[in-house]
């Protein structure tokens, strides 16, 4: 890492580590992680199975979702502020690299998303130590780093959409518009198109991959059950296809790849365009 | 005329609306305070941001013989001051001046002399226009660029401040740096100018020694 990448980290985590906004976001996945968890252990009880069970099933929808939305309006806020503002263009007239501002200013903001997210599934980890049984490491390891990267990602693609978009308003409508596509609207037009385009497992593997947010909960649901199960005959598909260290490999390199991708945009835009 | 320092040949900068710039040539020596003068539009601002390498334009800039262009080299060589310099509210000036002196290698103070700049524990939200602009003409002189450009480095600054800038740049230009300042004003820059370069509707209208005895003005290809 360079020093430059370094110094613009740290700024951009000391700066987004005192944003309210940031602070209000971070509560309110510790409370949600913590409700989730609550509801989730009464169920296991319930049930009468031990271990974490369920509950790690139901905090892969809560991790996968918010920790993507953070991430967008992160990278899309700070970027595009800091550019609207003119803090940017202070950063550029230096001896610096705009590539390298970018990812500095990246790692900055994921690692104050991280930590955000951390101590969110701490409150979750606390209720689940009281159930959780040596076995149930890995998938909450899995569950933890699925989250980590679909934020990661989210705070990528905010930071292209603010690099190539007119301004802080429209960064953050666009990346909330991005979000919904994402998370809702993906899944529902995969939905229609399986059937009458006879998409079939590879397809549906193709789509998973388009879209950072499902590669994540299929990351998070694939560490949490390596049998596939609970992922159904598209689980069953990419065991038999890549084995469970190959299906892990594949979808962790296709969020690096949402990672680089969109930095790669941004540090485009920003080389290019007049600030 | 003898090779001048900094060489701007046919700088164009064109935006939508047709305003811009329209092939500038300069030819500045070494050690030259200049101060840029003209009328709001003029392209005062483009001109500095086109120097900085901060926007797109047609035609060559080469300073001391070398092209300028978005380089980080090139950047090292440069100090920039905007008319509006921004920064984070939430951030102190010490953490500012820390972040840009790392950027450049630089020692943080600047080289201003002590009681210029806010104290380094002040939130940059908490001050006043003034001094958020001696905390950018700070950071404009970190690591003792070759080329300044400071946009309007005097505005909102009191009798003093301007007088410590003006002694600041007279200082700098002496050691070997060149200064490019636009100025609303032709007399704002008192008797440390040593070139004014007059623009209007984004080309150059006028340039005269100012005052009489400026360093080389042979250089500057003007009449005494």
């Amino acid at each position: 890492m360079t020093r430059a990448v370094a110094a613009v980290a740290a700024w951009e985590y000391r700066l987004a580590a005192r944003a309210r906004w940031v602070l209000a976001m971070g509560v309110a996945f510790a409370l949600l992680a913590a409700a989730v968890t609550v509801l989730a252990l009464g169920t296991v009880r319930g049930l009468g199975s031990t271990g974490i069970g369920p509950a790690g099933a139901a905090l892969v929808n809560l991790g996968v979702l918010l920790p993507s939305l953070m991430g967008l309006l992160l990278g899309a806020g700070s970027f595009a502020g800091e550019r609207d503002h003119g803090v940017l263009t202070m950063l550029l007239a230096q001896p610096v690299r705009p590539s390298r501002v970018v990812v500095g200013a990246f790692l900055g903001l994921a690692g104050s998303l991280w930590t955000t997210l951390a101590i969110g599934y701490g409150a979750a980890l606390v209720l689940l130590s009281a159930v959780a049984r040596a076995e149930d490491v890995p998938a909450l390891a899995a569950l933890v780093g699925a989250t980590f990267a679909v934020a990661a990602s989210g705070v990528a693609v905010g930071a292209a959409v603010a690099a190539w978009s007119g301004g802080r308003l429209q960064a953050l409508a666009i990346s909330t518009a991005l979000w919904i596509l994402l998370a809702l609207g993906f899944d529902l037009a995969l939905a229609a198109l399986a059937p009458s385009v006879h998409l079939g497992p590879g397809g549906l593997l193709v789509g998973v991959l388009l879209n950072p947010l499902e590669a994540g909960r299929v990351l998070a649901l694939l560490g949490t059950d390596l049998q596939g199960t609970a992922l159904g005959p598209f689980g069953a598909y990419l065991l038999a296809r890549f084995g469970a260290g190959g299906a892990v490999a594949l979808l962790a390199a296709d969020l690096v790849a949402w990672v680089v991708g969109p930095l790669a945009l941004a540090s485009r835009a920003l080389a290019r365009r007049d600030l | 005329m003898p090779d001048a320092y900094l060489e701007v040949r046919g700088l164009t900068k064109l935006y939508r609306s047709g305003r811009g710039l329209h092939g500038i040539d300069l030819a500045l020596p070494r050690g030259a305070i200049v101060a840029l003068q003209g009328p709001n539009g003029s392209g005062k601002s483009t001109l500095l941001r086109c120097l900085a390498g901060l926007a797109t334009y047609r035609g060559e800039i080469r300073l001391a013989g070398r092209r300028l262009d978005r380089s980080p080299a090139s950047r090292a060589r440069i100090g920039f001051l905007p008319q509006a310099p921004a920064f984070p509210a939430e951030a102190t000036v010490g953490e500012v001046l820390g972040l840009f002196a790392r950027l450049r290698g630089a020692e943080p103070d600047g080289g201003l002399p002590p009681g210029f700049l806010p104290p380094a524990d002040e939130r940059i939200g908490a001050l006043s226009e003034g001094q958020r602009h001696r905390v950018g003409l700070a950071v404009a002189l970190l690591g003792d660029p070759d080329l300044l450009l400071l946009d309007e480095p005097l505005a909102n600054l009191d009798e003093e401040g301007r007088r410590t800038v003006r002694d600041v740049l007279r200082a700098r230009c002496d050691r070997g740096a060149t200064a490019i300042v636009s100025s609303p004003s032709p007399t704002e820059l008192g008797a440390v100018a040593d070139v004014l370069v007059r623009l209007d509707g984004g080309r150059v209208v006028g340039r005269e020694a100012f005052p009489a005895d400026d360093p080389d003005p042979d250089a500057l290809g003007v009449p005494r």
